[in-house]
């Protein structure tokens, strides 16, 4: 590598690094709290069969897994600018990508939910509990333990898909690159660079979930 | 007239013509009594609806038909509302027969669950309550262990423990000995064989005849639904008056010496 290469490549790396951490992070973890809120609620309406509630739920996992996150992301910003709700660019992608991330947690916790054994719910209707405590107690905990890696996962793709947002002007690390790169046209390299910062990003949360998952098996939970 | 009353206040349980569907009867009108103290084993063959009988007086199946007294009141099974079904298992106790053990909390922490949610207990109290029946069970070494570490005996213990915490005033067995192996049943049965003793009230759905031969004394045997013959326990093994019930013993009679 030149040494001409090389300073550009050192020199942008802060350049891409620094809206990873003002941006790419603070999106991802906004718009994934969000989203575990909604696919909790979510979930748990359609694991206790709620009425009224359940179809609009259904309704709402159709329509996001349904369209493409791109278009969902350009409807959350020009769209609803175009039709005269003011949202800058970061609130309608934090928006956005909760809405969307919310729907597919959905479906990953109720798989997780439906998976406890209904005797751990009969069990705790015999010592008194009522139905919100049972769910407190036993039945959300051993939901996430067995949710933890699917939402990992989750959590990984959409620091990856974080990089869409740069198509809505949320000056995110992706943002960054294309930038440098339409300036010096040296693509091949801050398209590899920005990739290595991603990876580096997505390896550090495999580092955690490896750990939480660690953690977890001390219950041994899913064992007996 | 005074023995009549002294038999009425010792009355814990009375339940009048229960009955349960699914897609064909499986309770067709069974009527029990059950005095404070009385250890009743329910006998008979698979399907006669002897732990759909338990599951509708607990509520974890809603009978078609039936009255419920426990306790001095009286409940429709049918229709009982949420507030009086939460009141009747706050008094009862249920073991299971595969424990269904909280997979995500120790044995303490099983024990203690009940009593701090359920019975609005603090934790200290609930804890040495907890610890309590525990030692009761013999399982006061492994308190800290997560249902998974433990074998099937220890776990149903530690389901006896959790079903006796609240002191309630009666507890039913769904067959709890028939998920275990060979070798582990004995520590479970010792267990309810020593509440039998201290007086605990127990209705035992179970295929051990010994334990309903030497530790029950009130045997109820039921077959398509039905109550076929109830009595003292050692007339019902002594002397059975159904044919039905001649029968069944002697086929487990013999199952049982073939298993020996």
């Amino acid at each position: 590598m030149g040494s001409e290469l090389w300073e550009l490549f050192v020199d942008s790396f802060w350049k891409i690094l620094l809206p990873g951490l003002k941006m790419t992070i603070p999106l991802t973890v906004l718009a994934f709290s969000f989203a575990m809120i909604i696919a909790v609620i979510v979930a748990m309406i359609n694991y206790a069969n709620v009425p009224f509630l359940k179809p609009i739920t259904r309704f709402y996992i159709w329509i996001i897994r349904g369209t493409p996150l791109i278009v969902q992301l350009m409807i959350g910003y020009f769209g609803l600018n175009n039709i005269g709700i003011k949202i800058d660019a970061f609130p309608a992608a934090v928006l956005v990508f909760s809405l969307n991330e919310g729907a597919y947690c959905a479906e990953t916790m109720r798989a997780a939910l439906e998976a406890v054994p209904h005797g751990q719910l009969e069990a705790g209707y015999c010592v008194g509990m009522n139905y919100l405590q049972i769910m407190w107690h036993i039945v959300l905990p051993q939901a996430f333990r067995t949710a933890f890696p699917p939402l990992s996962n989750s959590l990984i793709g959409m620091v990856k898909d974080t990089s869409l947002a740069a198509n809505i002007t949320v000056t995110e690390m992706f943002f960054a690159a294309q930038r440098i790169a339409g300036r010096t046209y040296k693509f091949m390299l801050l398209y590899l660079e920005v990739a290595l910062i991603y990876l580096i990003f997505s390896t550090i949360l495999t580092w955690i979930q490896g750990y939480g998952e660690k953690k977890l098996n001390a219950y041994g939970a899913n064992k007996g | 007239m005074r023995m009549e009353q002294i038999k009425d206040n010792m009355q814990i349980l009375e339940i009048k013509d229960i009955r349960k569907s699914f897609e064909t009867k499986v309770l067709d009108g069974v009527s029990l009594e059950v005095n404070s103290g009385d250890v009743v084993a329910i006998l008979g063959p698979s399907g006669s609806g002897k732990t759909t009988l338990l599951r509708c007086i607990n509520f974890l199946e809603t009978a078609d038909s039936g009255t419920m007294i426990f306790d001095g009141k009286t409940y429709d099974l049918a229709h009982a509302s949420k507030k009086e079904i939460a009141e009747i298992r706050k008094k009862t106790g249920f073991v299971f027969q595969n424990y269904n053990l909280f997979r995500n909390k120790t044995a303490l922490e099983n024990v203690m669950l009940g009593l701090t949610t359920a019975h609005g207990l603090s934790k200290n109290e609930a804890e040495k309550i907890g610890k309590e029946m525990l030692v009761r069970v013999g399982m006061e070494d492994k308190m800290n262990y997560y249902p998974s570490q433990l074998s099937g005996g220890q776990q149903q213990r530690v389901a006896i423990a959790r079903a006796l915490a609240p002191n309630p005033k009666i507890i039913y067995f769904d067959e709890p000995t028939s998920a275990l192996d060979p070798e582990l049943i004995g520590e479970v049965l010792s267990v309810m064989r020593q509440l039998a003793i201290e007086g605990m009230t127990m209705i035992v759905v179970t295929h051990e005849m010994d334990f309903a031969k030497n530790v029950s004394n009130k045997v109820v045997f039921m077959e398509k639904g039905v109550i076929v013959e109830q009595g003292l326990s050692n007339e019902v093994f002594e002397n059975p008056k159904q044919e039905r019930t001649k029968e069944f013993l002697r086929l487990e009679e013999n199952r049982t010496l073939g298993k020996g």
